[in-house]
């Protein structure tokens, strides 16, 4: 019994981890500039296949996250200049924007890579098992590897938002923007540098969870709730509050899995619903 | 207020169009519709099946004795409802003398019930592999020249339990009627055959994660001899690759496969973690038979790679198609004369890839049955033949106690129990006791 | 003045006359279509009154749609509950429902409110999915009959089935039209404008979004009704999100503060499907960019009055930023 409880912890560890990979993206874009983007699962998924064309044609893995990463960051660029830009701040507009782009870019990815599911090779350093001293159990050395990936993009976000000038002046952006814009801060470029910034983490989320589970068209649907639901939980715009949002959600879904995996899906919403009941802006979220 | 005005007339002169609209279908020519999922996560169903019957249109030169052939291809993008009007449209607008498809489980199922209120028009029933198409729900104008999710797997029950010797086996399968079918199949040819029990554990459908399953599994595998992989697509590849990611190759013998885990198009995803694999099919790529190599190599010369049983399902219904065409002369417009000659149809073993078949009386194929395996030919993955069984229908090895078989419980997600107290218990209720003791005589099957 | 008024009644009662007389006139492929287009338009006027009288984006309509098709199917193919309990207690769950989650969706606004109704629409898309036992999970409830009014089979007879629908179907956009010129329409404009002052002046701004979602609720589950009626079946695909996607996708299409927009939108959409199916299997590109051409270049009535929608919402909410970010982008 013990074992399986063990087992669900890393598993929802990992799993937490790939979530807030994923959701970072999309917490970032909020923050700043309060537009859910709802092409984040589409650019996951795409992100996921063009670094699987990448390993295929050169075998290198880290080629590949890079490359997934900067496709959807160049797509998330021209996302916002031409299309979001012109939806001047109006809210809802920005948002089917994003969602339409997203049904463009799933089709697109259907037509490029065809309906069969692919995924990527676990790159051959990354592969394996480990033995986890203490509790000696055997884990998969790739999930590990998600959880470290996430434990630095943390650290790294979090150096780059207090410590960096262009992190405070985000920070700064997203607590006061009159004052920000009013210091002759050219804001829009804020925005675009973000973004570009969610995109890649997007992208490379998805060659992660490419190599982690499989590609597939559909997956950007998948993918999309779930990172809806990680900052739903947490609350949108906070980076702890994702950080806490993703673990409810992995825990949830590894323990739902393993014990009663007929109702997961269901479990896994079912969270949602108490937290928003409970405080409708999510765990950290403020009220806006 | 006027763009109002003007969309409103728009609107009513659209209106007046489409009202007045009709159809304007030729009399010479014969038309056949083909319906599945072409786009959309089900497309790999779809246009599977349309490139087989292209295929087979192909070696036909489109027509029938100088008669054109004309085809109308819809798309149900895996949604029943859509289906259902492109059904109607099609018999309505298009006035086709033939359906062909659709693909899907739950397609099938709506199909079906569609023909039921349509009868006078032919439907060839594709890949849907969901029995009462073909048994509780059976119609006089659907013919399925394909299978059934047990048809299939009854016997490769029977062939781990006395060829493999397995005692215990773990179904891990997506939470829809088609796995459940598969797993029922299976539970009856293991557990009446001298296996002792079978556990199944359903994940949802579209399942990201496996590692929690694969968690549960480690934890099992010390009491249970082997796993079966009971979904198909996507799944499968997450499957595998968490499979060996968590290290269960080590702790297991192969995985065994449902019928949709090693299919040629899994294959080349699947690499190297698929030799060695067994399942059980009504056709395997690997038949040597002149039928099989004439349609593995023409389709791979039109579409550039070698074809599945999807494709394979699209060919054998043109093919039957034609035979039948040929018995009626042709006369596609006498709808019930087509029908019946449907479900006279036979094909030996050199006209369908598949091997030799004939219909029974509820339009199911009776067919072989192949238990297979992957093995590595020319630096390329197949399926092999290990055991053949002949003559195998929708109701395997109930093939006398049809209506015993057909009033016992529908299958579900539990249905029949999988431990072998239980189940036999079951069976005593319907299949009787002579049954059971005949079972315990002859050590299962009489094969 | 009156001679609009005239007029309007006049086009009116052709219209209605035009629609009567279709199963006469009409072939029976656009007799489907009809039929097709009203019960899908139901759901698509849910999310539109929504969307029009209080200004907020729902995908969670198709909930309440399929609520009433499930209840349906599992009444009539498993209990066999004669017409016309079914439906009643399919519509009556679906707004007990909607009397659930109103609870907590009333207290969100603009984004939130379009997520937490993603999620919650979701929620019921799982549930069917892997309720197996009452549900038949994925594979859905088939053989679903439609019934037999006054003697004639709906089932049998497209023309009898249109009738019936189209019946209800004035019923409610008659309801819903009603509402809208209603004092309590006017009161949910007001709050769509500016909640702040209608709080100032007392309303019970909560309860009125409360019963706004329950209405919207009622709607979308009558179409569901007819959904089920007409397809004969029912599965998780018409609560998934992909189902409530194409409905804003109708309603953004023909207008989405409209009651003639939802019905247009929905007409086009369906008809477009249809169309599109025999040309390209591309149908979800294209429709992807008629969208993002549709909600960026719509003609000023549809975008202005959205900007306006939101504008308001925006404006009291996220600390300004949005028509500070207007004016900045303004001066870019």
């Amino acid at each position: 019994m013990s074992f399986l409880v063990i087992m669900s912890l890393l598993n929802g560890l990992t799993l937490a981890a790939l979530l807030f990979i994923t959701a970072s993206g999309l917490t970032l874009s909020f923050s700043l500039m309060r537009v859910v983007n709802l092409t984040h699962g589409a650019l996951y998924m795409a992100g996921g296949f063009i670094g699987m064309s990448v390993v295929k044609f050169t075998g290198s893995w880290l080629l590949a996250i890079l490359a997934g990463g900067g496709a959807m960051a160049i797509i998330a660029l021209l996302e916002e200049k031409f299309l979001l830009r012109r939806a001047r701040g109006d809210d809802l507009i920005e948002t089917l924007v994003s969602l339409s782009v997203a049904i463009i870019i799933g089709d697109l990815v259907l037509v490029i890579w065809g309906g069969y599911p692919k995924s990527i090779e676990v790159p051959a350093l990354l592969s394996g098992v480990l033995m986890i001293p203490g509790i000696g159990l055997p884990y998969p050395v790739f999930r590990i590897f998600m959880l470290v990936l996430a434990i630095f993009i943390i650290l790294a976000l979090w150096f780059f938002l207090m410590k960096t000038n262009l992190g405070i002046t985000i920070r700064a952006g997203v607590d006061n923007f009159e004052m920000v814009a009013a210091q002759g801060i050219n804001v829009r470029r804020l925005f675009t540098i973000v973004f570009c910034l969610s995109g890649f983490l997007a992208g490379a989320a998805g060659v992660v969870g490419g190599t982690a589970m499989m590609l597939v068209v559909g997956e950007d649907w998948r993918i999309l709730t779930l990172t809806l639901i990680v900052i739903i939980i947490g609350g949108m715009g906070s980076l702890g509050g994702t950080i806490v949002g993703a673990l409810i959600t992995g825990l949830i879904y590894s323990f739902a899995t393993a014990y009663i995996p007929e109702f997961s899906l269901f479990i896994l919403f079912l969270p949602v619903a108490v937290i928003l009941s409970v405080r409708p802006h999510g765990l950290f979220g403020s009220e806006a | 207020m006027k763009r109002k005005n003007w969309v409103v007339m728009i609107t009513v002169i659209f209106f007046l169009i489409g009202a007045m609209a009709g159809s304007a279908a030729a009399l010479d020519e014969i038309r056949i519709g083909t319906i599945g999922p072409i786009t959309g996560w089900a497309t790999i169903f779809g246009q599977g099946n349309l490139n087989g019957i292209e295929l087979a249109l192909d070696e036909y030169n489109n027509e029938f004795n100088g008669v054109p052939i004309k085809i109308v291809s819809e798309d149900t993008k895996a949604d029943v409802e859509v289906m259902r009007t492109k059904l109607d449209s099609l018999k309505n607008r298009d006035k086709v003398h033939l359906i062909i498809g659709p693909s899907l489980g739950h397609e099938g199922m709506a199909a079906v019930d569609w023909g039921a209120r349509n009868p006078e028009v032919p439907m060839l029933i594709g890949y849907s592999a969901p029995e009462d198409i073909t048994m509780r729900k059976a119609t006089n104008s659907v013919v399925r020249p394909g299978w059934t999710g047990a048809q299939v797997i009854f016997n490769f029950g029977q062939y781990c339990a006395k060829d493999l010797g397995y005692k215990k086996i773990i179904i891990v399968g997506q939470d829809y009627s088609y796995p459940w079918d598969q797993a029922a199949g299976f539970i009856r040819g293991f557990l009446e055959n001298g296996g002792e029990e079978v556990k199944r554990v359903w994940h949802p459908v579209e399942a990201v994660d496996f590692s929690s399953i694969m968690a549960k599994l480690l934890g099992m595998s010390k009491e249970y001899d082997a796993v079966l992989n009971n979904s198909g697509g996507a799944q499968v590849v997450a499957f595998f690759k968490q499979w060996k990611q968590f290290g269960l190759d080590k702790v297991y013998p192969q995985i065994l496969g449902q019928a949709n885990v090693p299919i040629v198009s899994m294959l080349s995803e699947l690499g190297d973690s698929s030799l060695g694999v067994y399942s059980s099919l009504h056709y395997y790529d690997g038949n040597p038979s002149a039928a099989n190599q004439k349609f593995r190599e023409s389709f791979k010369k039109k579409y550039g790679h070698y074809p599945d049983v999807i494709a394979l399902q699209g060919y054998d219904a043109v093919h039957v198609a034609f035979k039948a065409m040929k018995a009626i002369d042709g006369k596609v417009d006498d709808p019930h004369k087509f029908i019946a000659a449907l479900r006279q149809v036979r094909m030996s073993a050199d006209e369908s890839p598949r091997g030799a078949f004939y219909f029974d009386k509820y339009a199911n194929p009776v067919q072989n049955i192949y238990i297979k395996k992957v093995v590595k030919k020319d630096g390329r993955l197949m399926n092999e033949a290990v055991k053949t069984y002949t003559e195998v229908s929708q109701f395997g090895p109930y093939a006398d106690m049809a209506e015993k078989y057909m009033a016992a419980p529908a299958t579900t997600r539990d249905y029949p129990p999988g431990d072998k107290a239980s189940y036999f218990k079951e069976i005593e209720k319907y299949f009787g006791k002579d049954y059971v003791e005949n079972l315990k005589k002859n050590n299962g099957w009489t094969d | 003045m009156q001679s609009t008024s005239k007029t309007k009644a006049t086009l009116l009662l052709a219209s209605l006359a035009l629609m009567i007389a279709v199963p006469w006139i009409a072939s029976d492929y656009f007799v489907m279509m009809c039929i097709r287009v009203m019960y899908f338009g139901m759901l698509t006027l849910s999310l539109c009154f929504l969307a029009g009288e209080l200004g907020v984006v729902s995908l969670m309509q198709a909930s309440f749609f399929g609520i009433s098709g499930y209840f349906i199917a599992i009444l009539q193919t498993q209990y066999q509950i004669p017409f016309p309990i079914p439906p009643l207690v399919g519509i009556g769950v679906a707004v007990l429902f909607a009397a659930l989650t109103g609870l907590l969706v009333i207290r969100v606004q603009g984004i939130y409110f379009l997520m937490l109704t993603l999620v919650l629409g979701q929620l019921v898309w799982a549930l069917a999915s892997q309720w197996a036992s009452v549900t038949r999970g994925d594979s859905g409830i088939t053989d679903i009959f439609a019934p037999v009014i006054f003697g004639i089979s709906t089932e049998k007879s497209k023309g009898a089935f249109y009738l019936f629908e189209l019946v209800i179907f004035s019923g409610v956009l008659y309801f819903l039209w009603a509402l809208k010129r209603s004092p309590f329409g006017l009161m949910l404009r007001g709050i769509r404008d500016s909640e702040s002052r209608m709080v100032m002046l007392g309303y019970p701004v909560a309860f009125l979004r409360y019963v706004a979602f329950i209405f919207a609720a009622f709607v979308a589950s009558v179409g569901g009704v007819f959904f089920a009626y007409f397809t004969g079946l029912i599965n998780p695909h018409s609560v998934s999100l992909t189902a409530n996607v194409e409905t804003l996708l109708s309603g953004i299409l023909g207008g989405i503060q409209t009651l003639f927009g939802a019905i247009l939108g929905t007409a086009i959409l369906k008809i477009l499907d249809l169309v599109l199916s025999g040309i390209t299997h591309r149908y979800l590109l294209i429709m992807g960019i008629l969208f993002l051409i549709v909600v960026m270049f719509a003609p000023k009535g549809a975008a202005g009055a959205l900007q306006r929608l939101w504008d308001s919402v925006a404006s009291r909410s996220s600390r300004g930023i949005m028509s500070v970010a207007k004016r900045a982008s303004d001066d870019s």
